[in-house]
Order: structure tokens, then C-alpha cells, then sequence
């Protein structure tokens, strides 16, 4: 099948090479043609160039503004893409930015999922992502093949936007998790306790988590160079609380640890890893 | 003086007729037409919108809801824009986020007009008394032009910096006054738990470091179970918000104003957001068993 991808950057390059594994025809364009690199694939000028040469095309970029862009700005795809088309947009972004962009799609007849993953780099690079979809059932199945490529977990969670509200709740708990674990680890310290010796004794406990093992693991090794870039988890917490404040239901763990990530960005740490919250709360 | 103002609300209709008891030449213009009507009946001249309204004045002066408001009624296609000659002066009282403040200001400059972002404190009762706080934002020149008008309508007058340094304060003002209610509120819950006389306990307080203008008013206020508003609870949450969003863009750490807002938030959907912020007392007490 011939298949578009936009946005080759961490996540991005190891998705799009196993969909080329699988056999499929791969299009790409970046706004940065550096960023593509000796990938063997099939360049595009513009998103409407590539729209018009593929059935599937899947984004891969950072903010709500940007897949509005790409998809329905001057020689965005919209421009290209055939009605019966589908493009699956694989950004976190907020739930209304993907609702709407899906509606506008939709009045040219082109179909889009909001198909955020959660998993991270080493998760991409596995191809064995959590993919959480919203749009319409017939529209997932036609193209579970290809995400079948990229990841284990594949929950069709609703209607168009239903995707990012999950991937939301993802990185509340998630982000939430690295802050515990980061105040653990910091109270084992300062105890005078082994922060390794902490953690490797709770990970055979009830607080055994992933973030517990991988982050946990970042933070006694000090290594804090991105895995996902600590700018893109407070980008997530702005979507995640601006959800909820137009709800109007209470959050505050997680405004609070959004506030964390505040001075995180303050200092300069956005394109660290999140386990640097570690070194937000040594720094207090 | 030659004055325009657009938004005969709860706020901008006394703040309207204090300028015209200044002896100040006044043309309105509101949304909805039964709201210019008691200006009207006071000897102001209707206008059918903003850009009309701005045409011949020497001061324009918006009193609205929020960012996306305030740009209509200056930069929309019927806008104070598309009537104002060159070197008016363009005040806007509503309080929307400084860096939406400052976005205005640049635009209505590309039109020749000068802008002043001068939101108020102070409620309907300081609007009715012209006994507002107006904290201004905007080049000296600017200011001095809107002085007179200014005078009219508040008290305690400051200039506080350039474009957006009054939102900034205002923002200010929010954060204090947000946390200030949350902390009598959690203050009354803390007492009355331990069984002791809350009405003692603030009159104790008020000899003290504690002393506040909100333990007296708003704590009196929440002696006598008077939710009426005041100051309605969903605009104190806008008002925190507009905080958050800013401490987000900025990297700024605000873990008191993040959980005040969060108080806030929770009042708007749990239904007491036409009450008054002091309403955020029976949250306290029904989360702690005191209902």
C-alpha cells in the first residue's frame, strides 16, 4: 500500500521504517528535509503532493497548530487526499483541535483517527506502542494492519477526539508516577538511604510500576538525556488541564505536578528527560 | 472630553455614568440595545458599533468579558479600528491576559491608535462609589491623555509599566485575593472541626498579622452564610486561569495559585459558580465531613 508519514522525528523515523519492513510504499515529507536523512523512501514537495499519492497518511508532530496545519493549510494535505482517504494523526494534541480537524476532513470525505500512542521511544522502536484510536470503527479496521506494524495495543476508545481524552488520562498518571517516584527517591537520599538499593526493593512490591523500573532506573544512573523531551509532557499537562478546568472537575495532583514541570521548563531542562524532576526537587 | 464606551455591563454602566456626571461628552455602544438605554435616559449618544462609536473621540474605553471580546470590539470588521481617527487612545478595562493585552496593543499601533490595558479592582460597589483601584499599562503619553477619565471612575490610579503591566497586575491582585479567601475559608473549616467559635476566631485574628481586608469583609461574609455575589466565583476561576496559563508559558512555579484554581474550578462544576468566591467555604466543609 502506498503510505505517507509526516513528522520523522524520534517517535516518527522508527514508525515509518517498519511500516517501509512491512512491505508498504512509504512517502514521506519533513519540513526540515535534513531530517530524512538516507531513509530509501519516496520525497514529497508539500503534505498536498503526498495526499494525492497515498491512501493511508499518518502524522507524527508536536502541537494542536501544527497537524492543523499540515492537514488543512495552504498545500496541506487536504489538498491532495482523496475522498475515502484516511489519515491517521499519531500526535498528542488536544481532544477539540482533533474533533475539529476531523470534521473539516471529513466535508472533502476524508476520514482521520486521532491514533496517539504512549510507549515512548524504545515503545517505537519495539514496534510495540499502545495506540489508543477515536473516529469510526470501519475506519479503524481498514487500517489496523498498518498500526498493527507499530504496536501491541490497539483500542478503538471512541468517536473522533476519544483518543487524545485517553492519552491525556496516560500522561496525568504517568507524569504523576515520575513525580512520586522523583520525591522517593529524593526522601531515600536525604535519608541517607541507597536510592538504588530503595528501588530495587520496591520493584518487587505493590509500588512496582514501569515508570518505578525505567525512570526510576534514569534517575539512579543521573542520566537524564531525553528519552521523550520534558517540553512535550508540560505541553500534555497544559491539553490535560485546560480539559479539565472546561469540565470543570477538580484535578489538583495533577496541577500540581504540572507546576513541577513549570520549573522544570524554568530551568532549562525542557529538552531533558521528565526524570529530571528529580533535580527539580533537589534544586527546592 | 470626547469619550466612547463600549459595554454597559454590571461594571461598565456606573463606570459610564460616572463619566458622564464628569461633564464628559459620552457616546455608547453595547451589545445588547436595552443595556444602553439608562445612558441614553442620562443625556449619552447611542452609536450602532464600535467603529461608529470610535468616529471623532479623543478616548474609547471597552468594558467586556474576555480576550476574544475585547479584540471584536477594537479590531473586528465593525471595530474601534475601522473608526478611529489616527492618535485616539484606546483603553480597555476588562481584565484578559497580558500577553493577549500586549497582541492588541501592537495592533491597534499598526493603526495609529494608542492602547491602554487598565483593568479595575475594587467590584460593582467601587464602579457605583468611582472609587475604583485602575492599574494601567501603556506609554506615559497615553496615560496622561486617559487621566481625566481615569479620575471619574477610581480612586488609587497607578501606572505600572508599559503594555500588559496592568494585566499583569491585575493577575496580581487575583492570586492574592484567591489564595487570600481560600485561606480564611480553610481558616473557618480548621476552627469550627476543633469545635471552636469561628466568629471568635476571626475577631481574635483581626488584632493580628492576620488582619486582611478579605478576613474582615469576606470572612464576615462567610460568618453570616451570604453567597450572594460580589464577586462571582467562575470569573474568579477566568481570573486564575489566566495566571496558570501564563505561569505555563513562562515556566513560572505557582503551586498556591495552581491548587487555589483547581478550588475554583471545582466550585464552576460542582454549580456554585453565580455565587460568590466565598462560596468555596462549603467545598471546604463538605470534603471535611462539616455539611
Amino acid at each position: 500500500m502506498k503510505v505517507g508519514f509526516i513528522g520523522l522525528g524520534v517517535m516518527g523515523r522508527p514508525m515509518a521504517l517498519h511500516l517501509q519492513r512491512a512491505g508498504h510504499e512509504l512517502h514521506v515529507w519533513a519540513r526540515n528535509p535534513n531530517r530524512i536523512g538516507d531513509l530509501p523512501v519516496t520525497v514529497c514537495a508539500t503534505p498536498a503532493e503526498l495526499g494525492r499519492q497515498c491512501e493511508v497518511v499518518f502524522t507524527m508532530i508536536t502541537s494542536s497548530a501544527d497537524v492543523a496545519g499540515v492537514a488543512l493549510g495552504a498545500a496541506g494535505l487536504s489538498e491532495g487526499m482523496a475522498p475515502g482517504s484516511v489519515l491517521v494523526d499519531c500526535s498528542t494534541i488536544a481532544p477539540e483541535a482533533a474533533r475539529e480537524i476531523a470534521a473539516r476532513l471529513g466535508e472533502k470525505g476524508i476520514a482521520m483517527l486521532d491514533a496517539p500512542v504512549s510507549g515512548g521511544v524504545q515503545g517505537a522502536i519495539d514496534a510495540s506502542l499502545a495506540i489508543m484510536a477515536g473516529g469510526e470503527a470501519a475506519v479503524l479496521e481498514r487500517v489496523r494492519p498498518l498500526l498493527d506494524c507499530l504496536g501491541k495495543r490497539i483500542v478503538h476508545v471512541g468517536p473522533n477526539g476519544a483518543g487524545q481524552v485517553a492519552k491525556a488520562y496516560n500522561q496525568m498518571i504517568m507524569v504523576a508516577a515520575i513525580e512520586a517516584v522523583a520525591e522517593a527517591m529524593r526522601l531515600a537520599t536525604a535519608s541517607g538511604v541507597d536510592a538504588a538499593k530503595v528501588r530495587q526493593a520496591l520493584a518487587g512490591g505493590s509500588a512496582a510500576s514501569r515508570v518505578l523500573d525505567v525512570m526510576g532506573e534514569r534517575m539512579v544512573r543521573r542520566d537524564f538525556a531525553a528519552g521523550i523531551e520534558a517540553r512535550l509532557h508540560h505541553k500534555d499537562f497544559g491539553l490535560a488541564l485546560a480539559a479539565a478546568r472546561a469540565s470543570g472537575v477538580a484535578t489538583p495532583l495533577t496541577a500540581v505536578v504540572g507546576q513541577q514541570l513549570n520549573a522544570l521548563m524554568a530551568q532549562g531542562w525542557g529538552q531533558d528527560d521528565t526524570s529530571s524532576l528529580l533535580r527539580v526537587l533537589e534544586g527546592a | 472630553m470626547k469619550i466612547a464606551f463600549i459595554g454597559l455591563g454590571i461594571m461598565g454602566r456606573p463606570m459610564a455614568l460616572n463619566l458622564l456626571r464628569g461633564g464628559h461628552e459620552l457616546t455608547v455602544w453595547a451589545r445588547r440595545a436595552e443595556s444602553m438605554q439608562p445612558l441614553l435616559d442620562a443625556g449619552a449618544r447611542a452609536a450602532a458599533s464600535p467603529a461608529a462609536a470610535a468616529v471623532g473621540q479623543e478616548l474609547v474605553i471597552s468594558m467586556v468579558a474576555d480576550a476574544p471580546d475585547v479584540r471584536e470590539v477594537m479590531l473586528g470588521a465593525q471595530g474601534v479600528a475601522q473608526g478611529a481617527a489616527s492618535g485616539l487612545v484606546a483603553v480597555d478595562m476588562s481584565t484578559i491576559a497580558p500577553s493577549a493585552a500586549r497582541q492588541i496593543a501592537e495592533d491597534l499601533a499598526a493603526h495609529g491608535i494608542d492602547f491602554i490595558d487598565a483593568p479595575v479592582s475594587g467590584g460593582e460597589v467601587g464602579a457605583i462609589a468611582g472609587n475604583l483601584s485602575i492599574m494601567a499599562g501603556g506609554s506615559d503619553a497615553a496615560f496622561a491623555r486617559a487621566q481625566p477619565a481615569f479620575a471619574c471612575m477610581g480612586k488609587n490610579v497607578v501606572h505600572v509599566g508599559a503594555s500588559g503591566a496592568g494585566q499583569v497586575t491585575k493577575a496580581a491582585n487575583q492570586i492574592v485575593t484567591g489564595m487570600g479567601v481560600l485561606a480564611v475559608a480553610e481558616a473557618f473549616a480548621f476552627a469550627s472541626k476543633n469545635g471552636v467559635d469561628r466568629a471568635k476566631v476571626r475577631e481574635a485574628l483581626l488584632g493580628g498579622f492576620a488582619n486582611s481586608r478579605i478576613l474582615e469583609n469576606h470572612g464576615q461574609r462567610m460568618l453570616d452564610r451570604n453567597f450572594k455575589p460580589g464577586f462571582k466565583s467562575w470569573m474568579h476561576e477566568k481570573d486564575l486561569n489566566i495566571v496558570m496559563q501564563t505561569a505555563h508559558e513562562l515556566g513560572l512555579y505557582l503551586p498556591g495559585s495552581a491548587m487555589a484554581g483547581q478550588m475554583f474550578a471545582a466550585m464552576v462544576g460542582s454549580g456554585l459558580g453565580e455565587e460568590d468566591s466565598i462560596a468555596v467555604l462549603k467545598l471546604l466543609e463538605g470534603l471535611s465531613g462539616q455539611a
